[in-house]
């Protein structure tokens, strides 16, 4: 269990109000009319949107993962945060060359890249 | 239980067949007796490990003597490799997301274009011709609040319980309360666990199938609010047509083909409700043992390692939450 506190107070409790207060405001800013920040910022709706979401998916996914998986303040935790790493690699290779690759890629690709060119 | 596991996986995708005349996969039954072979296998090797579980007392904990998890629990060590290895399977569903979302044209940019016309609009969609076009259930999801509520409802539902199993895991290492209290309040926390996980699933079914009526209460209107599937939005859906896909000044519907963003939608939310699914199963047996006395500060290890993977459930929420729900 935590060893530590954050802001004087228990880790568990305060990392559950966090969650739960950045979850609202995920909820809210899909509701919220940001057409006005749209257009001053030249952004589309909902590009806004998905910036914002983006923002607040990042530390609730680190908060779950440091205090209520105990990747953060444990004896054990610095091996097993590089242990729960390990597939970031091929994470981001998927992400990458599979997730921001077009569907239509692999016949797009320039003729000494496909298939039978080289013999094979 | 792999074995099972895997047989019933196996068996379960051999008894639909997709019929080409109708477009659509067709339940064929057949293997239906290896089925239930695999349900047996996984009772039974599900029964066993719980019956050794039970007598279990935490005497003897195996940790790892070699480098660099000297140490460490080994089953611990095994908790994560097997979340890493759930992590790269949400992560190619999460990809093929991405793939497809940033690849095909979104279904309102489509009508946007305006009806077809020969003269003033070559590039438009013209009705009865179906487009092939991403539709993210969002579109209908996140159209208003009502929509909105049972995803909303089960962020703030696995959350919550997130905080209610590290709180059985507290209580079950407390060492300073008696036995009796330690009991009642592990299997509360345990219980409310698995009571949020049901929340969980059951909201899910009513986004899905069901869908739900708010009655005139005066200051919250009267609303139907249908289901995804009620609405159309179906893997099999080649004439999908949104209640906004309609052109004002002649009526006519645009269809979207949108099999291929329903699949990714239906595939990557409907595997994580499985291993929602999955933690009720484990959640049913830890609360059973926590009512029965079962967990002492020396034998609080199966819900350190049911947490990690319930965080994990959580975790991958986080991710499928804003992307598939609300953008």
């Amino acid at each position: 269990m935590a060893n530590y506190k954050i802001l004087g107070r228990d880790p568990y409790w305060m990392n559950f109000y966090g969650l739960m207060i950045l979850t609202a405001i995920e909820v809210g800013a899909v509701g919220a009319d940001m057409s006005s920040t749209a257009e001053a910022l030249n952004m589309s709706e909902d590009g806004i949107t998905l910036w914002i979401l983006t923002i607040i998916a990042i530390p609730k996914f680190f908060m779950i993962a440091a205090i209520f998986m105990h990747l953060y303040g444990d004896p054990d935790s610095g091996i097993l945060t590089m242990t729960a790493l390990f597939p970031a690699f091929f994470i981001i290779i998927m992400i990458l060359f599979i997730g921001l690759t077009h569907p239509d890629a692999a016949t797009g690709l320039p003729a000494w890249c496909r298939p039978g060119t080289w013999g094979l | 239980m792999s074995i099972g596991i895997g047989l019933f996986l196996f068996v379960f995708a051999g008894m639909f067949d997709y019929d080409l005349e109708l477009s659509e996969h067709v339940y064929t039954g057949e293997g239906l007796i290896w089925m239930f072979v695999a349900i047996i296998i996984t009772s039974i090797g599900m029964f066993v490990f719980w019956r050794q579980d039970l007598s279990f007392d935490g005497t003897y904990e195996p940790l790892a003597t070699g480098s660099p998890f000297r140490n460490i629990q080994i089953r611990k060590v095994g908790m994560f490799v097997f979340l890493m290895s759930e992590m790269m399977v949400f992560t190619s569903l999460f990809s093929t997301y991405m793939r497809y979302r940033l690849g095909l044209r979104r279904c309102d940019d489509v009508f946007a274009d305006g009806l077809f016309d020969p003269v003033t609009n070559p590039t438009g969609w013209q009705e009865a011709v179906p487009v092939t076009c991403f539709e993210p259930a969002s579109h209908l999801i996140a159209s208003s609040w009502w929509h909105l509520a049972p995803g909303a409802v089960n962020t703030f539902a696995l959350i919550i319980s997130s905080f209610t199993i590290v709180q059985a895991l507290r209580y079950a290492k407390k060492t300073d309360i008696d036995e009796e209290l330690r009991r009642r309040r592990v299997t509360m926390f345990l219980g409310t666990t698995w009571v949020l996980a049901i929340l969980f699933l059951t909201l899910k079914m009513v986004e899905w199938f069901v869908g739900f009526y708010i009655p005139d209460l005066g200051f919250i209107h009267e609303h139907e609010i249908k289901s995804l599937v009620a609405e159309g939005y179906t893997i099999g859906a080649d004439h999908y047509q949104h209640h906004s896909y309609v052109d004002e000044a002649t009526g006519a519907h645009m269809t979207a083909n949108i099999r291929v963003s329903a699949s990714t939608f239906y595939v990557t939310t409907g595997t994580h409700g499985a291993h929602v699914a999955g933690g009720i199963i484990g959640l049913t047996y830890m609360t059973y043992k926590a009512w029965r006395g079962g967990y002492t500060p020396t034998n609080a290890v199966s819900i350190e390692y049911f947490g990690l993977y319930w965080h994990f459930v959580d975790l991958v929420w986080v991710i499928v939450f804003p992307f598939f729900y609300l953008y």
